[in-house]
Formats: structure tokens, C-alpha cells, sequence
């Protein structure tokens, strides 16, 4: 209820206080007793229908839920009076008719309402929102203490001291290594790197590990699907006959390449929403355009209703826009104010306005090319203009194609005046009207309060599990709040300092003492832990943490010694169960019966088919991509294990993995357990453990004896049961 | 839960691998798991009228006017436009003009309500007053694929979780051996927008429909992969199982993994109820034909509609059953030839659904059971063609039965033609909260936080059908 107090109380009529006199006189004679006999019986007495009391003038000019109802000075293009004629919708009354003359009535006194147009002002709990104001310079706390390995660790473990609470000891190195090797590049070590990350007695060797992580392209991959998952990157359009889209993947390709290369976030900002007027002659920037049309779309069926799918495509890319680089929910000012957040109708429109002349394009590769229909040349999905003359804006009033108000002009969020921006208009040789680049320079701006403040918590999120501010894309009234706001603010002048590059930021961070800590539960003060801050916000240890979907699948063909490094290009389609294929015939994925190295490549580069996600993927919660995800779900159902203890893949990849271990390590059943546990949990096993397996391998060899099986073959199979015990383990899909 | 119980049954059942039943831990877990696992069942707002939901889905779109809406005013005006055609409303611009087209069937009144029944549906009108049929619903596209998203998850635009999902999520399951929200395609395939339609949206996936098959194995990976023995696999869950629990005692109180050991006890119980579930074939004989499996042509649904029963009986939530698949006339999509197309689907589905509602009701099980028919849209009063129609979103029917209905009414009205909904005009988000109310649900107040916005199934609207309601 806290929200239910109206925030369009405060929309007012500029003038509308001192309303003329006749208008008044109008008011109070004409239109207040059509009122009460009419309307009030829902729209006031009892009840508020939609929303909306008519008994004051002021609860008139707020409207009800979906905005408001009339327009001052324009009865034309006053909802109200939309819903009082005949063909009203929904009709008002319901069941019954206003006489003519009693519309007349209504209609003169909108008229004679003095033709301002409804502005919103903004409370100063909303201006001084604290995502809104700018950046501030933290300082970092004074704290001496061993502990402190940066600055981060002074803003942590003073919010720790404060209550009273101290941070977990440091992790052992052994979970250290397999918490940044995932963490950075979604990979376990190989046994190589893994035995010199034990034994490498420089005290930098941390350091090092981190730097060539960082400087691997394999981070790419990984940090690449966590901006996919953002961007709701597909391969198809989801709807009707989900139609592919061959060219997508170049999108998928920039991203990883833009993320290796480290490049200034405020450029991969421009490219994304601008590359085709940023240099429009270039590939890569053209590539990343597509984040504009990623999301669903209906192209094999959009009936007659063209427009409104227009409009419904575009609310995609102003959602995902504002959601993505701001933490904005823009499109809830589609049909009405935000409720919650300062952003009006007309922002969202006005956003649109930035939008709305935009064209999906297929452009060859080879700009040489000329493209023909139908015929497969390399081409970029790209967004663009055909003209610098903008297409006209209009507001709909609640959002409705029918009920256009007056003609808008590109702009951001009036809230954010102080750092406003004026869109030229085009040079006169312009082919694009230049407004999604000034956009682009507005959101990239270093005094942008947003945008870095967004960015840094994302790859907090990533790296500690839950962001800064736990809604990473709602920085609104109605998100979160950050539960360090100063390291929040210091993390975000990094970034502004290291010129938009993520790279030195994922270095400090994953440096610090707060991130090498250990992550066990167990503590003399764990009571105290726990009645203090039950869910560790503050960070007194190191979250466990769910490998995703992705590394799932990829931590096992990495061990069964499958995974294929190739990168980019188009996607792979693994195996899906014929069973599932069954079900729609409009999923072009073929019938694989066995797998092979060109399935076994890296998950972020499987086709995403929107109608027909992998099994796999989809149960470890991988998002639907039909929406921008920040976070993914971390559920817990028993669909997963079924997929984990009976899926092909599992099987197989155990059974791959038996003969690579049989090959290292012969036929000594101790040799095998020992190096089994390594290799798969890249951890060193305990004596009880080793015992464990090798009394398993014993009783498998003995059952798939008796089940007719020769020695060789028996010794196989139990190695693949032992090998597909560990893919199911706790400890293969938890994270320390 | 008394534990006594349900450890005893745990023993008795022998479905168990772990060593619980000594050592009592599936039970402590469970406990310390609960508030981990997304499909507990959890208390509704109210006492509920019903527990269950049967959706039996006519994908493609049934035509009222030749089903439950009948429309005498297309007899005198066949062949001749109709005043209040709208030439935007057509989805085959080319093909679909303003003549109406009458129709091919008789209706016939049923049962003591005497209520309108389509001469192809003989043995659902017999079931005439269990029927609450609402011939005034609307939705807001005329296209397959959005008019699907909106029945199923109240908007237009992919993304958004389907009622199915929002029931589990809201509900839980009863039944942790099953999913609580099933899907039951047609023999021809899914329908456009696949498995989007059964998506959990932005939840988390373990709310989303999970599609079951009728013969072989109902559920993709239940059972071990071939050459994989049960007793292999009881040897694997038995090692995994202690090393689990080791690892957990090492990081005591960690819920997660709690839970993640739990998950495996109810996927192995699940290989057994989930294949006990489908074994149709021990029903005996006459239940078989009551739900039509002796005729070809009614077989295949009429398996699924036995199915239904046979999940609702084991507290599965929610069943989403399609009639129709793929696209065109192998769906109710009766663009070339609506006496052709209408023939065979009502054939296909009249006995299984008369067979379901007797059989519910028989086993006291429809007072707990919500039935709704429909599709996404209806079709037009107006020919498409010769002698097909076209798709119609601004006025067509869907029917309720069950607990909490009342029999044998009919609910609001289109106009003479069929063409507009004008009286008691019922929209999806309407649909949606009635169902709610039923099952115990305000759907004003069921919300999951998305994007930092508590978002509903109804969205901002919505409103229950009291009238409707016994």
C-alpha cells in the first residue's frame, strides 16, 4: 500500500489552481451534477473505479490508473469524452448513455480549461533519489588492519566492525584457484595449471594467475554470456514459427571480442545503440547494433496490426535500454507515469522519439555485395535510419494507438535536467538523424549518474553472487537499496578513471580480501553471524555459489577431456532427445545421434533457439531471452537431477572420461580413484575418499561381471559410473 | 507432515536409496530444505473451491457460432455483408470479406438447462448441465501466436509466465513425486510459439509446464539411458548420496545443498510415480471407452484426457491438454473448410471430454476440479473463402466446469451475429482471476517481484465472475 497514496496527486494543471472563472462557474454548475448523477457512484462515493475519483477538480486532472483523462483546452483529444460516445471503449457509463447535451456540457468546459499541458512535478524524496544524484567522490575508510589487501576491504570491513562482525579467514589456495579460474573464465585449470598453482612458492603468484585469466580469451566467453543474458540475445524470433536468425551470432562474436579486447565501456555503449552512425562503414560496429532487435520478434505473423508491432518491438529496445545501461524501468511509462519512479509519459515517449525512425536491416558483409532476396550472402542484422528526418512522435495516451496526444521530440527522463541533452538536428548531409548517438553520448558521459554506478554493481553481482544493489537493473524507487553505497560510488569512479575498462575493475576486485575469503559457514561466531546479517550482505565470507547452466556443461566436457576450444562463428546445435524434437515441427534441429567435437564446444556458443532451449541449459535456469535478465534464478528442482542422472550427455561424457582415466592411469583401482577425484574436482582427494571410489570401482566391476560383461569391459563401465557419480556431486556444481 | 508417517511409507514403498530411513536425515533436511523448495505446497489466500485445473486447450481456434454461440441471424444473412463487419478485423485481408457464412450444423438444446449445443458435440451436450458456458470473451489480437501468449499468460508479448506457472508458483505442488504443471500435446505437435506457451517466464524454470507423454516414457530423461541397468543406477545414487551427505556436514546448514540432495530422493521417486502415473493401460476396459480410446479418431485425445484424470487424482495442479498441433487443419484453424475442420476435431474430442467430465464427476473429483474449454480466439460470423472463416478475437466462447461453477448457465452475449461481445464482455484477465478465485488466489494480491515491479497474472485489470461462481 505503501505506493497506493497517489503520485498523480501531484500532477497538476500549470495553472490549473486559478482555473478562469468560467471554467469555474462551469465546474461547479454544468459539470458536477452530471458527475454525481453518472459517474460517481463508481468513480468517487464507494468506490475509485480504475483508480479514478471525480469528486475534486484536482482527483479529475490526476486521472485514474491509466493516466490521465482529459487534456486541458483540447476536449478532442480528451479520453473522457472518447468513452462517453457511443463507441467508446470500454464505454462509460457501462449500460448507459450521456444525452448529447450533457457531452456538450463536458466538452465546453475541457475547452474553456486554460490550454496548458499536464506537467509533473517531482518531491524531493524523488530528486534526491540516490541513483539520481551524481557520483560522489568517496572517501576511503581509514582503517588500519592487516586484513586490507585494497580499498575495497577498508569499505567492506568497516561496514563488518560496525556490527560487530569480523570477515572469514582467507580461502585456501586450492578453492581460491577454482573460485577465479570459474569465476574469470568459466573453466576449471587444466591439471597443469592446477599443480603450478600449488606449488608456485612467488608471493604474486595469485597475481599472475589473475592477469593471464584476464588476459585469456576464454574471459571473453564467460563474461561475454553474462552481457548476452542482458542483451536477451537469441538465434530465432521466439514467436509463431520462432523464425531463424543466421546472422545473429556476429552479435554474440562482438560481444566476446569487445569484452577480450577490454574496450572503453562508454564505446561499446555507442556501437551497441548507434554503431551504424558512429562509423557506418564498419563490420563490428554495424554487428552491434543488433542489441536494438535481439528481442522477439513476430515477423511470420504480425497480421494487420503492423504498427502496434512496431511499437511493441521498439517498447523492447526502451525497456532493454533503459533497464540495461541505466537500471531504469522506462517501459513502465508506457501507458501511464511510472508508478513508483519519477519518469512520466512523456519520458517514455520522448525516448521513443530517439527510437522511432529506426529500420531492421540485413546488410551484407562485403558492402560490395549487393543484397538479394532470398540469396545466403554473410550479413549483419543491423539497425539503422533511411533518412535524417525524423518520423513524428506522438504520445498515446495509455499507450493506445488509438488515442494519440501531441507530438513529442526526442529526450531523456526530465529528472535527470541537470545533465540533460540537446539533440542537434542533423548536419545536412546526415543520412540517420543522429538522435541514438547523442543518446549514446549522454548515457557514456563520465558525470552520468547511472551508467557507472550500473555497470560496477554488474560485475560485483558477477563476482560475489548478489550486487551491490541486489536489483541490478532497477536503481529506481522501487529497487533496492545499495548496501554499500560509498564502495558502490568508488567502484563506479574507477571505472570512470580507467576510461570505461572493465578489466583493472575485475582485477581490484577479485584481489581483494573480501573476494579471497573463505566461503565456510563454519565460525566460532555464527550465531552472531547469522542474527546480524542472516543472508551475508556485508560479506563476513565468501558466498557458495551454483555454477550456471553454461558451466555446468562446460566443467563436464572439460573434465571427460571433450571440450573443444574453437570460437565464434555460427551456433552449435548439441543433441536434443528426438522425444523433444518430436513435439514441434517447426524446430529445425537436426536428429543427432551421437555427439561430436563440433558439439562440444563452449555453451555461449550454442544456438539459442527461443521455442527450443537445450534441456540441459534450460532447467540450470539459463534465461528464456525474451526479456533482458540481470540475474538469473538459482532454483533447486528434481527435473535437474533427472537430467543429470539419465540425459545422454552425462552418460557419455562419464564414459569418455573412464578411458581418459584408464589411460593416465591404468588398471591400479587406487591410481584410477585418485586421479578420477583430481581431474573432476580439481581437488585434492581425501584418503577416505580414494577408499570410497575404490571400493565403488570394485562393486561396479563385480555387477557389470555377473551382468555377462568381460574384465576390460567392466572396468570401463565402473570408471564411467564413478566418473558419472562425480558429474552429479555437490561439489561439482557448488562453488566455494 | 507427521513424520512417523512418512518415513514409515518411505520404507514401505522402498523407492528410497539413501539410508534415511535409519538415520532419519531425509526428513531433518527436508525440513531445513522447505523454505528452498519452490514447488512446497503453500497455503492459498481463502479456502479454495477447487485444487485442480484442467485446461483443455482448442489451439487454433474453435468457431462459437458453430459450436455454442449459435447465430440464426447468419441463415438470413448468408451470403450477404453483415452491417457490422470491420474490414481491419481480417487476418486474411484477401480472403475474408464481410458475408456472412451460416452454419453447417443444427444445435441442439441440452439437458434440463436446455442449453445450446452444436449437433457434433452430442455426447458433451449430455454433460449440458455441468456446463457454464460464456459466450462473451474477447482477447486483444487476432494472431495465433499473441492471442496464445494472452490465454495463457494474460499479454500478448512472449515473456511473461503462463497461469500454469503462476498456479505452481502460487500453489506449490501436492504432489512432490510429479510435476505440478503438465502439458499434453496433440499427436500432430506443439502449437506456434512451442514451448514459450508453457514457459515459466521470468520465474524460475522449475514453475514452468512440463510437457508428458502419454505411451513410452512421459518424461524426457526419467528414466536411465539404455544400457544403464537400475541397479547401476542405485549403485551410482547410493555413493553420490553419502558423499553429499559428507560434503554437507562439512558446511553444515547450507540449505542449498540440503536441498540439492533432497531434489535427488524426489527425481527417483519421480521415475516411479511418473511411469505409474501414464499406465493408462490398467484402466479397465469400459473406463477406456467412456473416454472414446476404442475409436481411432478420438483415441489420442481421449488418452490425454484419461491422463488428466489419472494426474489430477495424484494432485498434479495444473494440465494444460491441447486439441490440435502444428499449424493450419491439422489445428482447429479452420480457414479452407469450417464443416471439415470442425467434423474432425469435434469428433476427435467430443466423447473424450464428455467421458472426462462423467468420470470426474463419478470419483467425486470434479468438485475439486476446474474444467475450462477454449481456444485463443474464435472465428468469424463471416466466410473466409467459400466456406471457411477466419480468425476472430472481438467476441467468441469458452466454457467452465467443475467445483465452485454453476451448471447449466450461460454467460453474457454477442450480438446477432456473433461478431462483437456486448453483453457481460469477459476478458482474458477476467478468465484468469475467476480461475484464481477458485483455486483460493486473489489475483490482486499473487505477485512476483520482477525488475524491482510486484507484477500479476491480470497485469492492472481483471475482475472475478462472481455470477458464475455456485
Amino acid at each position: 500500500m505503501k505506493n497506493a497514496f497517489c503520485i498523480f496527486s501531484m500532477l497538476v494543471l500549470a495553472s490549473g489552481a486559478q482555473a478562469a472563472p468560467p471554467a469555474a462557474a462551469l465546474f461547479e454548475d454544468g459539470v458536477k451534477p452530471i458527475l454525481a448523477k453518472h459517474c460517481l457512484s463508481c468513480h468517487g462515493v464507494d468506490k475509485t473505479r480504475g483508480g479514478l475519483d471525480l469528486r475534486t477538480l484536482e482527483a479529475i486532472r490526476a486521472g485514474g490508473d491509466s493516466g490521465p483523462i482529459l487534456v486541458a483546452g483540447k476536449s478532442k483529444e480528451s479520453l473522457v469524452l472518447q468513452l462517453l460516445t457511443p463507441q467508446g471503449k470500454p464505454h462509460m457509463p457501462p449500460r448507459k448513455q450521456l444525452a448529447e447535451e450533457e457531452i456538450a456540457t463536458l466538452t465546453k468546459w475541457i475547452d474553456s480549461l486554460p490550454a496548458e499541458a499536464i506537467a509533473r512535478t517531482f518531491s524531493d524524496k524523488e530528486k534526491n533519489h540516490w541513483s539520481f544524484r551524481p557520483v560522489a567522490a568517496a572517501k576511503v575508510p581509514a582503517l588500519q588492519d592487516d586484513w586490507i589487501k585494497n580499498p575495497i576491504d577498508a569499505f567492506i570491513l568497516e561496514r563488518l566492525r560496525a556490527k560487530g562482525l569480523e570477515p572469514n579467514p582467507p580461502a585456501e589456495r586450492i578453492d581460491l584457484v577454482r573460485r577465479v579460474y570459474f569465476d574469470l573464465i568459466g573453466l576449471p585449470p587444466t591439471p597443469e595449471e592446477f599443480e603450478q598453482a600449488l606449488g608456485d612458492k612467488s608471493a604474486d603468484w595469485y597475481e599472475k594467475i589473475v592477469d593471464r585469466l584476464l588476459a585469456s580469451p576464454q574471459h571473453g566467453e564467460r563474461w561475454g554470456r553474462h552481457w548476452l543474458d542482458l542483451a536477451r540475445y537469441a538465434d530465432s524470433g521466439g514467436f509463431h514459427n520462432d523464425i531463424d536468425r543466421p546472422h545473429a551470432w556476429r552479435y554474440r562474436d562482438y560481444v566476446i571480442k569487445s569484452l577480450n579486447e577490454d574496450k572503453p565501456f562508454g564505446q561499446f555503449v555507442r556501437e551497441q545503440l548507434a554503431g551504424d552512425e558512429l562509423d557506418p562503414g564498419n563490420p563490428e560496429t554495424l554487428a552491434a547494433t543488433a542489441f536494438l532487435r535481439n528481442g522477439p520478434s513476430n515477423e511470420d505473423n504480425m497480421g494487420r496490426d503492423r504498427e502496434k508491432y512496431r511499437l511493441d518491438e521498439l517498447d523492447d529496445v526502451i525497456s532493454t535500454t533503459g533497464t540495461v545501461f541505466l537500471g531504469i524501468t522506462l517501459g513502465c511509462a508506457r501507458c501511464h507515469d511510472h508508478k513508483f519512479d519519477p519518469v512520466t509519459l512523456q519520458d517514455y515517449y520522448r525516448f521513443l522519439a530517439i527510437f522511432n525512425s529506426t529500420v531492421k536491416k540485413e546488410l551484407p558483409l562485403d558492402p560490395k555485395v549487393k543484397p538479394v532476396k532470398g540469396a545466403k550472402v554473410p550479413s549483419l542484422m543491423v539497425v539503422t535510419e533511411d533518412s535524417a528526418k525524423p518520423r513524428t512522435t506522438r504520445l498515446l495516451w495509455r499507450g493506445d494507438l488509438n488515442n494519440p496526444g501531441p507530438e513529442v521530440g526526442p529526450g531523456v527522463p526530465v529528472i535527470f535536467s541537470a545533465t540533460s541533452i540537446d539533440f542537434p538536428a542533423p548536419a545536412p548531409d546526415a543520412r540517420t538523424t543522429g538522435r541514438r548517438l547523442a543518446l549514446a553520448d549522454w548515457i557514456a558521459a563520465p558525470d552520468n549518474p547511472l551508467t557507472w554506478r550500473v555497470l560496477a554493481n554488474r560485475l560485483w553481482q558477477h563476482h560475489f553472487g548478489r550486487g551491490i544493489v541486489a536489483s541490478s537493473s532497477n536503481f529506481g524507487l522501487g529497487g533496492e537499496r545499495p548496501s554499500h553505497p560509498e564502495l558502490l560510488d568508488f567502484l563506479a569512479r574507477e571505472l570512470v578513471r580507467q576510461e570505461g575498462r572493465l578489466k583493472p575493475l575485475h582485477r581490484m576486485i577479485v584481489l581483494s580480501a573480501a573476494y579471497r575469503q573463505s566461503s565456510s559457514i563454519l565460525s566460532p561466531a555464527r550465531d552472531q553471524r547469522e542474527q546480524a546479517d542472516p543472508d551475508n550482505t556485508l560479506l563476513y565470507r565468501y558466498p557458495k555459489r551454483r555454477l550456471e547452466a553454461e558451466l555446468i556443461r562446460d566443467r563436464i566436457l572439460f573434465v571427460s577431456g571433450n571440450l573443444n576450444p574453437q570460437m565464434g562463428g555460427p551456433g552449435i546445435k548439441p543433441r536434443i532427445h528426438p522425444d523433444l524434437l518430436e513435439g514441434s515441427q517447426r524446430n529445425k534441429w537436426p536428429l543427432v545421434k551421437k555427439e561430436g567435437p563440433e558439439h562440444w564446444r563452449r555453451s555461449v556458443y550454442i544456438y539459442t533457439k527461443r521455442q527450443l532451449q537445450l534441456p540441459l541449459l534450460e532447467l540450470f535456469d539459463a534465461p528464456t531471452s525474451t526479456q533482458s535478465c540481470s540475474r538469473r534464478d538459482v532454483s533447486t528442482v528434481p527435473t535437474q537431477a533427472l537430467a543429470l542422472m539419465n540425459d545422454d550427455f552425462t552418460q557419455d561424457q562419464a564414459g569418455y572420461l573412464a578411458r581418459r582415466i584408464l589411460k593416465q592411469a591404468g588398471n591400479d583401482p587406487t591410481k584410477q580413484a585418485t586421479l578420477i577425484l583430481e581431474v573432476a574436482l580439481s581437488d585434492k582427494p581425501t584418503a577416505a575418499r580414494i577408499k570410497d571410489a575404490v571400493a565403488f570401482l570394485e562393486e561396479q566391476r563385480r555387477l557389470h561381471q555377473s551382468a555377462g560383461k568381460n574384465a576390460d569391459e567392466a572396468g570401463v563401465l565402473a570408471l564411467t559410473d564413478l566418473g558419472h557419480v562425480l558429474f552429479n556431486t555437490n561439489e561439482f556444481v557448488y562453488l566455494d | 507432515m507427521n513424520l512417523f508417517t512418512r518415513r514409515q511409507w518411505l520404507q514401505a514403498s522402498g523407492a528410497s536409496f539413501g539410508m534415511l530411513a535409519l538415520r532419519g536425515l531425509l526428513e531433518a533436511e527436508a525440513l531445513a530444505a522447505a523454505p528452498r523448495n519452490p514447488l512446497a505446497p503453500k497455503p492459498p489466500h481463502f479456502t479454495p473451491k477447487v485444487k485442480s485445473v484442467i485446461f483443455l486447450f482448442m489451439y487454433g481456434g474453435p468457431s462459437h457460432v458453430d459450436t455454442f454461440d449459435p447465430k440464426p441471424a447468419l441463415d438470413k444473412w448468408d451470403g450477404k455483408t453483415i452491417p457490422v463487419f470491420r474490414a481491419e478485423d481480417a487476418s486474411m485481408v484477401n480472403r475474408t470479406k464481410g458475408k456472412a457464412l451460416r452454419s453447417p450444423y443444427q444445435f441442439n438444446k441440452c439437458g434440463k438447462s436446455g442449453i445450446d449445443i452444436t449437433e457434433v458435440y452430442p455426447e458433451l451436450g449430455k454433460c449440458a448441465d455441468d456446463l457454464c458456458v460464456i459466450r462473451s470473451m474477447h482477447c486483444e489480437s487476432n494472431n495465433h501466436g499473441p492471442a496464445l501468449f494472452q490465454m495463457q499468460s494474460g499479454f500478448v508479448q512472449a515473456g511473461r509466465p503462463s497461469i500454469g506457472s503462476w498456479l505452481t508458483y502460487g500453489l506449490g505442488t501436492e504432489n512432490q513425486n510429479l510435476p505440478g504443471f503438465v502439458v499434453l500435446l496433440d499427436h500432430q505437435g506443439a502449437p506456434v510459439n512451442g514451448a514459450l506457451n508453457w514457459s515459466s517466464g521470468f520465474m524460475p524454470a522449475g514453475y514452468q509446464g512440463v510437457p508428458f507423454r502419454s505411451s513410452g516414457e512421459p518424461i524426457a530423461s526419467l528414466n536411465p539411458p539404455s544400457g544403464v541397468s537400475k541397479e547401476q543406477q542405485l549403485a551410482r545414487l547410493k555413493l553420490l548420496r553419502k558423499w553429499n551427505e559428507e560434503h554437507l556436514a562439512a558446511n553444515p546448514g547450507e540449505s542449498a545443498l540440503a536441498a540439492r540432495i533432497a531434489s535427488y530422493e524426489l527425481a527417483y521417486r519421480m521415475q516411479t510415480h511418473a511411469s505409474e502415473a501414464v499406465a493408462i493401460d490398467k484402466e479397465p476396459e469400459w473406463v477406456r471407452r467412456q473416454y472414446g480410446l476404442d475409436d481411432k479418431v478420438s483415441a489420442h485425445f481421449g488418452r490425454n484426457c484419461l491422463l488428466a484424470r489419472r494426474l489430477v487424482e495424484r494432485g498434479v495442479r495444473f494440465i494444460q491438454l491441447y486439441s490440435g498441433g502444428n499449424e493450419g487443419p491439422r489445428a482447429w484453424d479452420a480457414h479452407d473448410d469450417i464443416k471439415k475442420n470442425h467434423d474432425l476435431h469435434c469428433a476427435e474430442t467430443d466423447r473424450p471430454i464428455a467421458g472426462l467430465l462423467k468420470d470426474l464427476k463419478a470419483r467425486g473429483l470434479l468438485d475439486s476440479t476446474l474444467v475450462i474449454w477454449g481456444g485463443e480466439f474464435g472465428r468469424t460470423p463471416v466466410a473466409e473463402g467459400g466456406k471457411g472463416r477466419d480468425h476472430h478475437a472481438r467476441g467468441f466462447s469458452v466454457w467452465l466446469a467443475g467445483g465452485g461453477i454453476k451448471g447449466g448457465v450461460v454467460h453474457g452475449a454477442t450480438d446477432e451475429f456473433g461478431y462483437h461481445a456486448i453483453e457481460n464482455p469477459v476478458s482474458v484477465p477476467d478468465l484468469h482471476a475467476t480461475c484464481l478465485h477458485l483455486l483460493g488466489l486473489d489475483h490482486t494480491k499473487l505477485t512476483y517481484n520482477f525488475q524491482g515491479r510486484d507484477v500479476r497474472l491480470t497485469d492492472v485489470s481483471g475482475n472475478v465472475l462472481h455470477s458464475l461462481l455456485a
